[in-house]
């Protein structure tokens, strides 16, 4: 309880004094003396020293000659802190995205996690173009040698964009829900899928519960789309990265999604 | 005075984090009902906190879109769940940076990437021992110990020690042990290789597969299928064998092969 209190207090004392933070920003990158600190900050010389009396106090930097370092495990709490800022940029920056959106099938770690797709870029639909987003998955997935995707729904145009990848020797591996598995199938030439099941190019594995999440990897972009709270697919949003941190981000949900099905 | 302007931007880039961290009923608020929804009557008797208080920090929430009232019970948002979801993260960054403070401090951390400082969530549950007055060798029995039953392991190696690698040979020989990987420093490799007996049963060994690194390691770290064992160099420069870090769950694990990963 004790442990409990202490760290709840030191990320009190932190957070609360922007001046603090600005300091041990600095500090992290390089040890520092006070009137460096007052030149890049603009703060106060009596506001810095203050500050750092107390931060010293509380063995959050320590004093070698006239530079101030931080302590190993300052620079470890302000990594934590700053990532936390970074989720809270992530979620307000894509708050079209997630809000009112369904995030119950996403895994914790994939959401402890999203700051990996920072660098993506959110495609909306506009009254002028409203299958923008569907646009852009297509203009993707035609030209990719490998895909890898959790549908949710089915799009009359997937089955004929997953037969031209096999088509051209490509790699496809699908999970589906039970209740489109058959008529997706079908609509895939027998032949193609017959050869690409054979030579390994072509796995699928069905969900017996409904998915609410929308997947797709291809070579290397990923997409992602969520379900509304009222469950229906948002067809007007979907984010887009071909950074390496997002593909890497995808790949864990898919897979997670991929053992998920037995355990359902 | 530190000048207004310089005080706005300040306020500005860490506005959104001292919103949430620096008031202790908002981010009760948040855990409170992040399991299930809460009426009023229950948050009243879990935080033991008068009605006004809670609907004020409750308020200022909905406000922010991070909770909403459904017939008299109070849900996160997606953004709400969102966000505390990272803040447990933060929660838990914190309490597994705290837990092994003193290892953290008195050691060099250099090899340890950004990635891996920001979720050192994934050691909360690892075990921090050291070596005692009466008790020398303890950190090095106890690594013995480990990987004595692992199948295979792979290693940074930052140090030449015949003992370590004598209980490898050991280990290979005894037929339980099929696979070592040790990626060393040429440095280290070369000390290895001049040692006749090392270099015939490790180097050329068909079980052993050696990769050599630019980098000087300042990192031990050790893992199996069922393990991942940390020691680490003092700031001074100097191999520490008096302090380890044992991890035996998936998230540690999971930790130790990021590390590994960015040397291959």
């Amino acid at each position: 309880m004790n442990r409990k209190n202490e760290n709840r207090n030191n990320i009190k004392f932190l957070t609360k004094s922007e001046i603090r933070l600005k300091i041990l920003e600095i500090l992290s990158k390089e040890p520092t003396t006070i009137p460096k600190l007052v030149k890049e900050t603009k703060i106060t010389y009596s506001s810095v020293s203050s500050n750092l009396i107390k931060l010293e106090d509380r063995q959050f930097v320590k004093r070698v000659d006239n530079n101030y370092h931080l302590k190993p495990i300052t620079k470890m709490y302000l990594k934590s802190l700053m990532e936390f800022r970074n989720s809270i940029n992530m979620i307000k920056d894509y708050n079209d995205f997630w809000d009112k959106h369904d995030l119950n099938q996403i895994d914790i770690e994939s959401i402890k996690n999203i700051n990996a797709l920072k660098d993506s870029t959110l495609i909306e639909t506009t009254p002028t173009d409203i299958y923008k987003t569907h646009n852009t998955i297509k203009k993707y997935m035609a030209n990719s040698k490998s895909l890898k995707a959790i549908l949710p729904y089915l799009h009359p145009e997937y089955p004929k964009l997953v037969e031209n990848i096999l088509k051209n020797g490509g790699y496809v591996e699908l999970i589906l829900p039970k209740s489109i598995f058959n008529e997706t199938m079908s609509k895939i030439n027998k032949n193609v899928k017959r050869t690409a099941i054979k030579e390994k190019r072509l796995k699928i594995y069905s969900s017996k519960n409904d998915l609410k999440i929308y997947l797709i990897i291809f070579d290397k972009t990923m997409s992602l789309g969520l379900f509304k709270n009222d469950n229906s697919f948002d067809q007007n949003r979907i984010l887009i990265s071909q950074h390496e941190s997002s593909h890497k981000w995808a790949e864990e949900l898919y897979e997670y999604m991929k053992m998920r099905r037995y355990n359902d | 005075m530190t000048n207004i302007e310089t005080k706005k931007e300040l306020n500005n880039e860490f506005k959104d984090l001292k919103f949430i961290l620096t008031s202790g009923m908002r981010t009760k608020l948040l855990l409170a009902i992040y399991e299930r929804s809460k009426n009023l009557e229950e948050l009243r008797t879990e935080l033991k906190k008068p009605s006004a208080t809670i609907l004020h920090g409750l308020k200022d929430l909905e406000i922010k879109n991070l909770v909403k009232k459904v017939r008299k019970y109070y849900e996160l948002t997606s953004n709400g769940y969102l966000l505390t979801t990272n803040m447990i993260k933060l929660i838990e960054n914190w309490h597994a940076i705290t837990k092994n403070e003193y290892f953290w401090n008195n050691h060099n951390l250099e090899d340890i990437n950004e990635f891996e400082l920001k979720n050192m969530y994934l050691l909360k549950d690892t075990e921090f021992i050291k070596a005692t007055t009466s008790d020398f060798a303890m950190v090095f029995n106890k690594y013995i110990q480990l990987i004595s039953n692992a199948t295979e392991l792979h290693m940074l190696l930052p140090i030449y020690s015949e003992n370590h690698l004598k209980h490898i040979i050991d280990l290979l020989d005894s037929k339980k042990l099929e696979y070592v990987e040790i990626i060393a420093s040429q440095t280290i490799l070369k000390s290895i290789e001049q040692n006749e007996y090392f270099r015939e049963n490790l180097i050329e060994s068909k079980k052993v597969n050696m990769i050599s690194t630019e980098k000087n390691l300042r990192i031990f770290l050790t893992y199996s299928k069922e393990f991942m064992a940390l020691t680490l160099f003092f700031e001074d420069g100097h191999y520490d064998d008096s302090q380890m870090l044992i991890g035996k769950d998936k998230n540690a694990l999971k930790w130790a092969q990021i590390i590994y990963s960015k040397y291959i």
